[in-house]
């Protein structure tokens, strides 16, 4: 045992897969030991917040700060507020004014807003231009008008007879250091639709998927070895039964069925484990086609035809003389089950008929809101591509243990 | 020798990846509609083949794209039958859609204002509104080149009645009979016991929303269906006599295409005095809401009526020639309420108003509107919470300040949770969920599938329960059957479930209020009309049958003010978030002028609906 093990872990490939897969599993574990709370608690309001470092503009108003004068400062404010893009849709909108712009600097801000704000007036439509546009050059205008603020923001507050008094004027070059911030919150993959930390839901969401596919894969593994044992070391009458029964369910495609069965259960009965145990029932058939096929060429093998005439139950041979021969096979098989079962459990919640959705996060599910939230038409990639991302990890380090024990065990690949 | 292959092989996908790319990229070029590369007015332009066989090419700029409309291949050009799914030429949003069947009146929500459109602007009651008259415009005239007369007014409201189409639903209540004298309608109101007439304002109703259609063709329909009532609503209308500027013109699976009729009689000086601009009204068949959309951000679509979430952001980040009504949130002018109705025939719900209303204060509304709405809602500190939708027309309909007091913005968890203890509602057993005779009280939220704004609303619905501590789980049946329970009076299977009640028309918010508590409604089998929670109230139902008949402004205000204090006590159900009627997203890149808040005071109805319709005549050219 020990020996095959140490066999296994020589095969490159099946190293490389349990790495990926070890380290998913342990991020799994240790991520909400680090990060705890509910992963479905919905802390934004509102929809896909971008990923980054939020900073609570309340209590940085309320941090000490320094002053920091930096040369850049004022160019980069001048930047976030007129781009070049800007400053061109400005050269064309007094042309479309009648308004002479020679000898105007684009670069010259001053030159360019002094020009503007002698000549805009928001109520004058330009002939042919389009309200969008119109509505452009209105917020251009703001933020013009924000340039010309003053260098000063003043925080104020309401007197006992309701007037309002200045608290405290920030200059433009205060700054506060983050650390001085009672509320810094890192989301390093943003916020779902629901605004819930894509990150913390991702974790959990992995570590049910995982859970799917292995009681997915279990169930398959033990219908699909179950009957491929008996069918192939009984053979006869019993044979013919069991492989009529698996040749319907294999002409009928496996998905078709699973959508039936998940559409004909109904919403309230589909829980996660309900989910896996149907997508198990509907996948087995190809693991009983090939352990039946194994079992026939061991059947005859002389240490079997000895159990039989040493009088030993049918249950003892065929756990004891039968299987251990296929049990290489056979693990390998699990291991596709549970990566298929993943995948279509993916696929069900991506046509809604998944999990139920407030109770547990899983890949599919958050894969489903994010398509029905266009999260891949309004280019919010953060809800969607890390999750493929990590089924695709999933299947892909699976395949690869399953190529790698593949190496070890079937004779015609070994080296 | 292997590597090497493996580097020619891994060189080969680089290119044809590459390749894939640029392809790609020409494709939408191509399929793009773009207007700038036309040569002779065709390139660039949709070929589709009419029903002659001959292919014709609609030129980009003659043509007004839709989306967000039609979803299947049209079955029906029949104004009277009810076989419908024709949403470019037989359906109603704010409004009749006036492209090919005209109605006596078109419908401003903005102003909330009947303007003439088959008649004059001259319809008026008689003292105690039991008869309304008006005229028919003598330049009026169907696509046969028939005037329109008053006696094709009343042959549509006379067939309608006879073989049960929607007018017998929505006006036979209402109306008793109509009288036609050359141009003159008179139409006479059904009288109660009392004499007077059951209500004034379906009868406007009829005005703005009940198309014509002309007797000498409903003579050929019913003729040559033997006069079989089933057969005639199920007649596809293939031969009709329409009086709108527009006809059809090509249907099949892909697109339905309306093109303008050059003899409209609207040309004349006492409607328009000019055609509407685009030639064609065109609507491709999209898959669903994100093929529209990407088709709308593409130019391919110029009137998008789908939700949008994050409109702004097309504007804001990608920086596409797109806008909406108003160019500030909610961008769109909201006219209804989608609301969650508790369902009465669950006792814990009926036998309890404190867990009805602290269910409602706990729920976080401004998380359903950033999140479901994506903020294009006024929210419930904005615009207060009443029976009325946010338009000012509404909103001075009754006194806010008398009933401040009974307001809740959400999100009150304690203030909830106060409630349902003096109500006696508590956890006695100590599971952390509150028993009601002894029985937990667990509870359904309740939308169909798939309509992922309302779901999310559900789920913050639910999550209101569980930080209060009543359980609330979500449940998201598919459509069809979610309608059939919905709409039984004695469902029990869910508790908390989502129904919009009517948005605007010359009857609301009368009918609206009615929806939320009048007891017409009860009882009725397969409800879609309103009540569906089944709320009993017998001095709200008296106050509502009084409205109609009130003239004096002030006592219909404090009427209103009266069932709103009702509502807001009692929370027979409780509206999450306000919503237009119809979404109005324009792409500006080959057509610009669309409605927008500029004081020409036409609504965003997508260039169809009543007055919106008067949009087409103001289109221009961009450049």
């Amino acid at each position: 045992m020990l020996n095959t093990i140490k066999q296994v872990f020589h095969s490159p490939k099946f190293v490389v897969g349990f790495a990926i897969f070890v380290a998913i599993l342990l991020t799994m574990i240790i991520y909400p030991l680090f990060c705890p709370g509910n992963p479905l608690e919905q802390i934004g309001v509102g929809t896909f917040a971008a990923p980054g470092t939020y900073v609570s503009l309340y209590d940085a108003t309320k941090s000490p700060t320094e002053t920091l004068r930096l040369p850049d400062a004022a160019d980069n404010r001048i930047e976030a507020s007129l781009s070049k893009e800007d400053r061109v849709e400005m050269v064309e909108w007094f042309g479309a004014m009648g308004i002479s712009v020679e000898g105007l600097d684009i670069e010259d801000t001053d030159a360019m807003v002094d020009l503007w704000n002698a000549n805009y007036d928001p109520s004058v439509r330009p002939a042919g231009m389009t309200s969008a546009k119109i509505n452009y050059y209105k917020r251009l205008d703001n933020s013009i008008k924000e340039l010309n603020a003053s260098d000063t923001v003043i925080i104020a507050d309401y007197d006992e007879e309701g007037n309002l008094v200045t608290t405290k004027t920030i200059a433009d070059t205060d700054y506060v250091n983050t650390k001085e911030i009672a509320n810094v919150k890192t989301l390093p993959l943003g916020t779902d639709n629901f605004g819930r930390d894509v990150l913390k839901e991702l974790v959990s969401a992995t570590g049910t998927s995982i859970k799917i596919g292995l009681i997915a894969g279990i169930v398959a593994t033990v219908i699909g070895l179950t009957l491929g044992l008996l069918a192939g070391y009984l053979g006869g009458i019993t044979d013919d039964i069991i492989m009529f029964v698996t040749n319907i369910f294999t002409v009928i495609p496996s998905f078709v069925l699973l959508i039936l069965i998940t559409y004909s259960l109904g919403q309230e009965q589909r829980g996660a484990a309900v989910v896996a145990i149907v997508i198990g029932f509907t996948s087995w058939t190809w693991t009983a086609r090939s352990v039946r096929s194994q079992v026939i060429s061991l059947r005859n093998r002389d240490h079997v035809n000895l159990s039989k005439l040493s009088g030993h139950s049918l249950v003892r041979i065929v756990l004891l003389d039968i299987l251990p021969y296929i049990a290489s096979y056979v693990v390998m098989a699990f291991i596709l089950q549970v990566s298929s079962g993943i995948l279509a459990e993916a696929q069900l919640s991506l046509l809604g008929l998944g999990p139920k959705t407030t109770q547990v996060p899983t890949l599919g599910l958050m894969m489903n809101w994010a398509m029905l939230y266009s999260a891949h038409t309004n280019g919010s990639w953060w809800a969607y591509f890390p999750v493929i991302l990590v089924i695709t990890l999933i299947s892909f380090s699976l395949n690869l243990m399953n190529t790698g024990l593949d190496q070890v065990f079937n004779p015609t690949l070994r080296d | 020798m292997k590597k090497l292959f493996a580097l020619l092989l891994a060189f080969v996908m680089m290119f044809s990846l590459v390749a894939c790319g640029d392809s790609g990229n020409s494709g939408t070029g191509e399929g793009g509609n773009d207007v700038a590369g036309n040569d002779g007015g065709n390139a660039g332009g949709e070929v589709v083949a009419p029903a002659d066989g001959e292919e014709v090419v609609l030129p980009r700029n003659e043509t007004l794209y839709f989306a967000g409309q039609q979803w299947g291949a049209v079955n029906s050009w029949n104004p009277i039958g009810t076989n419908q799914n024709n949403s470019m030429a037989i359906a109603g949003g704010v409004g009749w859609r006036e492209t090919m069947f005209e109605t006596l009146y078109m419908w401003n929500a903005l102003d909330g204002k009947l303007y003439g459109l088959l008649a004059n602007d001259d319809y008026a009651w008689n003292d105690d509104m039991t008869v309304l008259t008006c005229t028919i415009k003598d330049a009026a005239k169907w696509s046969d080149g028939t005037a329109v007369t008053a006696a094709d007014v009343k042959r549509t409201f006379d067939i309608g009645i006879e073989i049960g189409n929607g007018v017998a639903g929505s006006y036979g209540a209402y109306i008793d009979s109509i009288e036609a004298d050359g141009n003159k309608v008179t139409i006479n109101a059904k009288l109660n016991d009392a004499g007077q007439p059951v209500n004034p304002l379906k009868i406007l109703d009829f005005l703005v929303l009940q198309p014509m259609a002309q007797a000498a063709w409903i003579d050929t329909c019913v003729e040559r269906n033997n006069g079989d009532a089933t057969a005639i609503l199920n007649d596809p209308g293939d031969d009709v006599v329409w009086s709108g500027p527009y006809t059809k013109y090509f249907a099949d699976d892909q697109k339905v295409i309306l093109v303008r009729d050059d003899n409209y009689w609207g040309q004349d000086a006492s409607l328009w005095g000019k055609l509407p601009v685009p030639k064609y009204l065109a609507h491709n068949i999209y898959a669903d809401n994100a093929a529209g959309e990407v088709a709308l951000k593409a130019g391919e679509v110029d009137v998008c009526q789908q939700f949008i979430g994050n409109v702004q952001n097309l504007w804001l980040e990608d920086g596409l020639p797109i806008s909406t009504f108003y160019d500030e949130a909610p961008y769109g002018l909201c006219l209804t309420m989608p609301t969650a109705w508790f369902n009465m025939n669950i006792p814990a719900i009926a036998d309890n108003a404190a867990l009805r209303r602290a269910i409602a204060m706990a729920v976080d509304y401004d998380s359903i509107i950033a999140n479901a709405m994506t903020n294009q809602s006024p929210s419930f500190a904005d615009v207060p919470r009443s029976l009325m939708n946010p338009t000012a027309g509404e909103q001075a309909l009754y006194n806010q300040s008398e009933v401040a007091d009974l307001q809740f913005t959400g999100n009150d968890i304690e203030g909830a949770k106060a409630l349902l203890d003096s109500a006696g509602i508590v956890d006695s057993d100590g599971d952390g969920w509150r028993e009601y005779n002894g029985e937990k009280i667990s509870l359904n939220a309740v939308c169909p599938n798939g309509w992922s704004d309302w779901q999310a609303s559900m789920e913050i619905v639910a999550a209101a329960g569980q930080n209060i501590g009543v359980e609330i789980t979500t449940l998201y049946p598919e459509a069809d059957i979610y309608n059939t329970v919905f709409t039984d009076p004695n469902q029990t299977e869910y508790a908390i479930f989502m129904w919009s009640p009517d948005a605007s028309t010359p009857s609301n918010p009368w009918t609206r209020v009615n929806q939320f508590m009048g007891m017409d409604y009860v009882g009725i089998q397969n409800n879609w009309s309103g009540n569906w929670g089944q709320y009993k109230n017998a001095d709200a139902d008296a106050l509502i049958k009084q409205i109609p008949l009130t003239t004096d402004e002030a006592e219909v205000r404090r009427l209103y003010t009266e069932l709103t204090k009702i509502y807001l006590t009692e929370v027979p159900s409780f509206s999450l978030m306000y919503r237009p009627s119809m979404f109005h997203t324009v792409n500006e890149t080959v057509w610009t002028n669309f409605p927008a808040d500029d004081g020409r005071n036409i609504p965003p109805a997508d260039c169809t609906d009543g007055y919106g319709i008067a949009a087409l005549y103001d289109l221009q050219l961009v450049g």
